[in-house]
């Protein structure tokens, strides 16, 4: 091998750099490259099957391996949903990061003061177990809560069961809440990857408020690997995938449901609705009571059952069950004679939906979207007669309105009848994954059974039945974190006095983080379990260093594939040297076995576990086997074969989509069975059954020539973890977006520093603005969970201070029953 | 053999897989200085980003374009910067390399930037794709590319995927006007 130049003076430069590589860097360079040319790998340089972890997509990877260090990293071809992007690009870079949570550390300043010693896990451990009985011996387990992101968060419920509490809490209303809810109601759908547009069949997308580059990189080959797809955005602010042959239409903030109402209005103006579709296999023809309800058999006849239905059929010109008629009306109304004599009036659904979108007549819509009636018009057609598909949205804590978005656009896809069709918006097929922990009745009595079948009897369950404190407050919440400040701060509805914070940030992840710092300052206990500085571990009492998912092995079902299928997560490396890093599996159980232990005895934990190689030598091989008995039982597979697929190619498809299904053959979880565009649900709880458009409740909007929309959103890039690794720096955009004409009315030119001031929250911070036609006038855009850093474990110097958290000038405001939170806010701009 | 680079612009979502891998793969031991490209203010690996604030913003990838005719070969004093015979790609010589910076100012595209210790001219391919091309497969760019936007391959192959691509798409490539004959083809439509 030939040394050249570049190798020498790499070699006898190394010693002076500012930072260290083991010595035989240089070899491994080389053996690497002889690995390029195509030459056998050296057994220490290998390239191993996982997942990414860098955010929460979960896409499939390779990882070079290159003498124990994480080299490069390339997407699994073939895989449902194959990587890659800036953020897995720089995973490289995370292993081994000098900012990684190395130690466990206990407070020993005031919080936020982020002084803190190094002690041993033992001394943090046996602390924090001490601090956990005291609470509960006087404020019960339910005082106990967790908050988390995706990491680590199919093992919440066995940590909901080992501590005893329900108030297990993710960061969902802060991202999909508010979408979900709205998926529930109209389609029967739960979270965003249970049902997702047809990307790589697909002719026509309508990406409203949403971005494909956002996170599953899967999503973005399939859409890109389809030729023939056009792609509509409608955001105030263009997202990256605008740079391609994308329509980007600008929109003003907030207002989302108005554009679509008015897209309803034209496609049912115009008649370019699928009529069968809409008869057959939604609620369009249900007939509607005046107290809004549906009228059912039961009002008609004594006796008669409330689950049946009743639409005009016009094959017998008389009422019918839904489920019987021949050719339901669409467009009746009429009186009906009730059971008791009464006379009512009652018109079908759709028609309800007609009116309610009729509100929004292009030129209507015009002046509250500021987008064009013309565009309006032709988007409508065009996504009627390219049977479109508008996806049904991931992020949407945006404006407090955002559950009306989401419905409507909902039904706008179920008016073209694109659903579960090549193309349309279809149901994912469900990898059936077996839960953590569910609960059996075996002889009468209550067991929580774990899928490694530990099981914990019903009277070591604690609090678990107790009411969750978000859902006292928003009966309908997948997740609502803000409840979490409530119970800390007005101890409403009940006391929280410990807090567990894994592999999360609230304080770049929720609203208004003076009340989350406010929280944490009232919190008797919390504890975090993290990777990096984030600054939330300024105020927490102990700090306790997490694996990467690069050092751990785990299978999970593929998210965003409409293929059920799992795949697996392989120990690429262990960690670096003097990283004394532990899974926070390990550390729950750990906890518990100190503080109940007869609770972690009860969920399988052994004492010779607390030995971390007995741990990961028996606990995860017995939960791993465990996972695979039951998938293998549940999908009648050769566990042989299966095993060793999934190992050689890091996923296994379990079952291909099948289109035409749901709701076609199979009924919906709606009350109904159908799809509702008016949402039964909905109505049970209060809330309008139609979609409706309302301003933006979350903030004040803004008025004066000084005063901006701030909207924040997500893209390639962002990752509350990605965002502190060196490629950032220079990738990563810390600046605040302007348009030109709003910078030239301010006097402000691209580079200048301006002073933002909160409208509602009256936080300041000092930005740098981008002048951009990227943003529409009157909007200001920042990328969230990426910027502003504040935490004093970050060198002083550290670009990821730089920017704003947008959530500094957020509200507390979530969408009442539905409880989404609202990310958005308005601001006053000075220039400095 | 004339190897050419392909960037579908129609395609490309800015993820950055391609810019942070290029860097990762070829350069990652100057990432963790202060400033690993201190002549671009950029991180260090051969593909910078630009955005063309002029109406609708425009994302440019920048990177060596690989020209037929190329001004840093044609200024290079010590025939360091050439056009590799095998490949028809623009490579250096690092052992004749000199370090006069010619190439780096004669560069149109500024596509060259200058390796904080090594002190080359350093541009794409780095060296770990030199010997991945050498391997008889497709740089790290490529390989990484989630959005199907990027493609290399021989463009004396009417058979190669990046000859068909080209063939059935309206591209362009950079600044023609200049007759540097670049084989670096950027899909427009």
């Amino acid at each position: 091998m030939k040394l050249k130049r570049r190798d020498f003076i790499k070699a006898a430069g190394l010693t002076a750099l500012t930072i260290s590589l083991p010595a035989s860097k240089v070899i491994v360079d080389s053996i690497r490259r002889e690995e390029a040319k195509g030459a056998s790998l050296a057994p220490e340089v290998r390239w191993v099957k996982t997942y990414c972890g860098m955010c929460g997509a979960l896409c499939g990877i390779e990882v070079l391996v290159n003498y124990g260090r994480p080299a490069g990293v390339r997407p699994i071809l073939g895989h449902p949903q194959p990587g890659l992007c800036g953020r897995s690009s720089s995973l490289k870079w995370l292993w081994d990061s000098p900012l990684r949570l190395k130690k466990p550390m206990k407070r020993v300043g005031e919080r936020g003061e982020a002084r803190f010693v190094e002690v041993d896990w033992d001394t943090a451990l046996n602390e924090i177990a001490s601090k956990l009985r005291s609470i509960v011996e006087k404020y019960g387990y339910k005082a106990i809560a967790i908050t988390h992101h995706d990491v680590w968060s199919y093992y919440m419920p066995l940590f909901s069961y080992l501590l005893g509490t329900p108030n297990v809490i993710s960061h969902v209303s802060m991202c999909h809440a508010n979408g979900t809810v709205a998926r529930g109601h109209v389609l029967g759908a739960g979270g965003p990857p249970t049902i997702d547009p047809d990307y790589e069949n697909a002719s026509y997308l309508l990406l409203i408020g949403r971005t494909l580059s956002t996170a599953s990189m899967g999503v973005v080959n399939r859409a890109t690997s389809n030729e023939k797809l056009r792609i509509v955005v409608v955001d105030p602010r263009m997202p990256e995938v605008g740079f391609g042959n994308v329509e980007w239409v600008p929109i003003i903030p907030g207002t989302d449901a108005a554009f679509v109402l008015s897209l309803i209005h034209v496609i049912i103006e115009e008649g370019l609705y699928d009529a069968e579709f809409l008869k057959r296999y939604t609620n369009a023809p249900f007939l509607i009571k005046p107290d809004e309800s549906p009228l059912t058999e039961a009002d008609i006849i004594e006796g008669g059952d409330t689950r049946k239905y009743l639409v005009w059929d016009l094959k017998v010109n008389g009422l019918v069950d839904h489920k019987a008629a021949a050719d339901p009306d669409l467009l009746y109304t009429g009186k009906v004679k009730l059971k008791d004599d009464r006379e009512i009036d009652v018109k079908t659904a759709f028609i309800l939906l007609k009116e309610r979108a009729s509100k929004y007549k292009p030129e209507e819509a015009e002046k509250i979207t500021g987008v064009d009636a013309r565009t309006i018009r032709r988007i409508a057609r065009e996504f009627a007669l390219y049977r479109g598909v508008a996806d049904d949205t991931w992020y949407t804590a945006k404006n407090g309105n955002d559950y009306d978005n989401v419905r409507a656009i909902l039904i706008l896809n179920t008016l073209i009848g694109n659903i579960d069709k090549p193309g349309g918006l279809c149901y994912a097929e469900s990898a059936r994954f077996p839960s953590i922990i569910t609960v059996r009745t075996i002889e009468g009595k209550r067991y929580a059974e774990t899928v490694y079948d530990a099981r914990m009897p019903e009277e070591l369950f604690g609090d678990v039945g107790a009411p969750r404190v978000d859902r006292v407050k928003y009966r309908l919440t997948p997740s609502t974190f803000d409840a979490i400040l409530d119970a800390i701060i007005k101890e409403d509805p009940y006391p929280i006095k410990a807090l567990f914070v894994i592999g999360t940030s609230p304080i770049m992840r929720d609203m208004n983080t003076s009340k989350v710092i406010e929280a944490y300052k009232k919190l008797d206990l919390l504890v975090i379990i993290n990777i990096l500085p984030q600054e939330d571990v300024d105020y927490a009492d102990y700090v306790l260093p997490d694996t990467i998912f690069l050092e751990r092995d785990e299978i999970r079902s593929t998210k965003w594939t409409l293929h059920a299928s799992v795949q697996v997560e392989n120990r690429v490396i262990i960690p670096p040297e003097g990283y004394d890093v532990r899974d926070a599996l390990w550390v729950m159980f750990e906890i518990v076995r100190r503080a109940f232990p007869e609770r972690a005895v009860a969920l399988g934990w052994s004492s010779e576990y607390a030995n971390y190689k007995k741990y990961e030598e028996e606990f995860l091989h017995k939960l791993n086997e465990g996972i695979i008995s039951k998938l293998v039982a549940t999908w009648k597979l050769d566990k042989e074969a299966f095993t060793r697929e999934l190992n050689e190619k890091g996923y296994y498809i379990l079952k291909r989509k099948e289109y035409y299904v749901r709701p076609y053959k199979t009924a919906l979880g709606t009350p109904s069975g159908k799809i509702e565009i008016y949402s039964l649900t909905a109505l049970a709880n209060k809330l309008d059954p139609l979609p409706d458009y309302s301003p933006p409740p979350a903030y004040t909007l803004p008025k004066a020539p000084n005063e901006f929309y701030l909207v924040n959103g997500k893209g390639p890039l962002t990752s509350v973890h990605a965002s502190l690794m060196e490629p950032m720096k220079y990738v990563g955009d810390r600046s605040i977006w302007m348009n030109p004409r709003d910078a030239e009315r301010l006097g402000i030119r691209d580079g200048d520093l301006i002073e933002l001031e909160g409208i509602d929250t009256r936080a300041k911070a000092v930005a740098r603005v981008k002048v951009t036609n990227r943003v529409r006038e009157g909007v200001l855009f920042v990328y969230s969970q990426m910027w502003g850093r504040r935490s004093k474990l970050l060198p002083q110097n550290h670009f990821a201070r730089e920017g704003i958290n947008p959530h500094w000038f957020s509200k507390d405001y979530v969408v009442p029953i539905v409880g989404g939170g609202a990310s958005n806010s308005s601001v006053r701009v000075r220039k400095l | 053999m004339r190897l050419a680079y392909l960037w579908d612009s129609t395609k490309c979502i800015a993820c950055m897989a391609c810019v942070v891998s290029c860097a990762g793969s070829n350069y990652s031991e100057i990432m963790r200085f202060e400033e690993p490209n201190p002549m671009m203010k950029w991180l260090g690996g051969n593909i910078r980003v630009v955005i063309r604030e002029v109406g609708r913003p425009e994302l440019r990838l920048v990177s060596c374009f690989h020209c037929d005719k190329p001004p840093c070969v044609l200024v290079c004093p010590t025939r360091a910067s050439h056009i590799d015979r095998d490949t028809g790609l623009v490579l250096l010589d690092e052992t004749k390399c000199i370090g006069c910076k010619a190439c780096i100012v004669a560069c149109p595209y500024g596509a060259r930037w200058l390796h904080p210790t090594t002190l080359l001219p350093e541009k794409c391919p780095g060296p770990v794709c030199i010997d991945i091309i050498r391997g008889g497969r497709k740089p790290i760019c490529v390989s990484v590319c989630p959005a199907n936007a990027r493609d290399f391959g021989d463009i004396d192959d009417p058979n190669s995927s990046i000859s068909i691509k080209i063939s059935k798409s309206k591209s362009e490539r950079p600044l023609e006007l200049l007759g540097t004959e670049p084989k670096y083809f950027i899909v427009k439509g």
